[in-house]
């Protein structure tokens, strides 16, 4: 069986690229392309486009505070740049449905057609999968990129006067965003080494959302100190982090934590599979 | 000479079902390796280990002194693996060239690389082709070409040529044998006679048990031809038996007999030759000795 390391930066690197010719330069991923700019143009075009108006009408303002507060949003409110408000609660809670989806094949389709039998010939199974993990990763950041300069671009043509208060909010959504995502691209790496679809991976996912949520929920209903168990979820900080009321360490700390939780498991498994 | 690659005690079972049983074998640096079984005897789960992508349930197994599978081995082991496919998405150009640059190659060398191995098999037009569009023999050709990336010293071909129509099966087992000089070959299939003409080492497995067989020479005292008859004749065995030197004559099969002698100075296959000239029976081939088939039957019946 192969051994895990030594990891060769190169080959990793070229494994990581070679998921980003996958989205951008084949007819599938151009699909999910073209469906993904479909969606945002008219999350652009309308609550991000109109965020401004949506939230500075007197009648709103009164019931979005009094909404917002209780769910502990309030402090978005605050922020000069609405569109960004506007953007952070619906990236923060889109993309991670999102990147089930489009990071659901990583390594289980090459797996069943046998096409990683020709990749461990010549990179090990770390390198497979982690490199396949950071391509899928490195997909999501483009494609939160690309939405974020839309709508820096929105809020500009807005307020000019906003940008460049508006380029350092942009940084910092950006960067917290990603590494929010990225226990969800580690569940999918992990679901991969052992579904057998695509297909299987997201049902798997799901449930492990919603039965795993169940089945956590009636232990801790038994045993309130099982609440730790809510950190096997990926996005169990999202709540609070949509307010912008958890620390930062805490912020990071979670899914940083998680990620690499999932990779190890992932990587545990995937070493001792067969291909 | 150190071995290529060693197998020592090495069994796998799948549950309570054991593919290989206890198998010991070497091969050394040379000419093609064959690997032949029925279906089921094991061929595939030990082309598997030795690719690293399954582990021995016992026993060990060592490639130029590393296991399978491990970072060492990466440019200097290829394969075939049976029904591996490349990914139908993409250009076989763009995937060769993937694995080329796995491989340690920059991009334009890799760009040059994935064209020389298509040249190989025959297939540098269809380089643009996505490996969806292929027929099926196209695709299997384009997974040899894969295998040939760079300059590997073990190539192990699983079921190469299945599939394959006689022309381009010609053409592999052409290609196996140019390149058998630079790199061992190991080839598994159940085309006996196209092993028989590549291999000398011969790697016979049944219910996942080993036996070797040498397919160039003569191993024991005893001393053998296999005459192909184009028709059946009359009382062939009786009048075989009559030439000098000649101990016993059997049938192995249909129209075909298995002559065993006694070395002399005289020539028997030049005499097997004039008798049949004689008798005015129309032959085949003659083989000196047993044909791989004949052994591998002959085994299976004892």
């Amino acid at each position: 069986m192969a051994t895990p390391l030594p990891i060769n930066v190169g080959r990793l690197t070229q494994i990581a690229g070679f998921e980003l010719v996958r989205m951008f330069l084949t007819k599938r991923g151009l699909i999910a392309l073209a469906a993904f700019a479909l969606v945002w143009l008219i999350i652009l075009r309308y609550p991000i486009g109109q965020a401004v108006s949506i939230i500075s009408s007197p009648n709103f303002e009164q019931i979005a505070r009094d909404i917002s507060g209780s769910i502990g949003l309030s402090k978005l409110l605050d922020w000069p740049e609405a569109e960004f408000a506007m953007y952070w609660l619906i990236a923060l809670y889109s993309f991670p449905v999102f990147s089930l989806f489009i990071c659901s094949d990583q390594t289980v389709g090459d797996r069943e057609r046998g096409t990683l039998r020709f990749l461990s010939l010549r990179s090990t199974r770390f390198e497979i999968l982690f490199g396949r993990f950071i391509g899928q990763l490195a997909v999501l950041t483009c494609l939160v990129a690309i939405t974020l300069v839309a709508t820096l671009a929105v809020l500009g043509y807005r307020d000019p006067s906003l940008l460049v208060g508006g380029v350092g909010r942009a940084v910092s959504i950006f960067s917290i965003l990603i590494v929010t995502f990225a226990p969800f691209v580690a569940l999918m790496t992990l679901i991969n080494t052992f579904a057998r679809s695509s297909r299987l991976s997201i049902v798997l996912a799901i449930l492990y959302f919603t039965a795993g949520g169940i089945v956590v929920g009636l232990l801790q209903w038994q045993i309130p100190a099982l609440s730790v168990l809510d950190y096997l979820f990926p996005g169990v900080q999202i709540e609070q982090l949509a307010g912008q009321n958890l620390p930062l360490l805490s912020a990071v700390g979670i899914p940083l934590v998680q990620t690499a939780v999932l990779l190890a498991v992932a990587q545990r498994i995937f070493a001792r599979s067969s291909l | 000479m150190n071995p290529l690659i060693t197998g020592r005690n090495l069994s796998k079972s799948y549950g309570s079902k054991l593919a290989l049983n206890n198998v010991n074998f070497e091969i050394e640096q040379g000419a093609p390796v064959a690997l032949v079984g029925p279906n089921g005897a094991g061929k595939t789960t030990l082309f598997s280990l030795l690719c690293g992508y399954i582990a021995p349930s016992n026993g060990e197994l060592e490639i130029l002194g590393h296991k399978p599978g491990s970072a060492a081995l990466f440019n200097k082991v290829s394969a075939l693996p049976q029904d591996a496919q490349l990914d139908p998405r993409f250009n076989i150009d763009k995937q060769l060239a993937f694995y080329a640059k796995l491989q340690g190659m920059s991009t334009k060398q890799s760009q040059t690389e994935a064209l020389r191995v298509l040249d190989l098999v025959g297939l540098r037009e269809i380089a643009k082709n996505r490996a969806g569009d292929l027929s099926h023999g196209m695709r299997k050709r384009v997974t040899i070409a894969q295998a040939l990336i760079g300059s590997p010293q073990i190539v192990m071909l699983d079921e190469a040529t299945a599939g394959l129509d006689p022309i381009h099966a010609r053409e592999v087992r052409e290609l196996v044998s140019t390149l058998s000089s630079e790199a061992t070959f190991i080839l598994s299939s159940h085309d006996l006679t196209e092993l028989e003409r590549l291999c000398s080492q011969v790697l016979h497995l049944d219910k996942g048990v080993l036996s070797e067989h040498q397919t160039k020479v003569n191993q024991t005292d005893k001393h053998f031809y296999t005459l192909m008859l184009n028709e059946m004749y009359e009382n062939v065995e009786q009048q075989l038996q009559l030439l000098n030197g000649v101990s016993s004559v059997y049938m192995s099969q249909h129209k075909e007999y298995v002559i065993e002698y006694t070395q002399s100075e005289q020539a028997l296959d030049i005499a097997l030759l004039q008798f049949c000239h004689q008798h005015n029976w129309q032959y085949r081939q003659l083989v000196n000795g047993h044909t791989l088939e004949n052994q591998i039957f002959k085994q299976e019946k004892v």
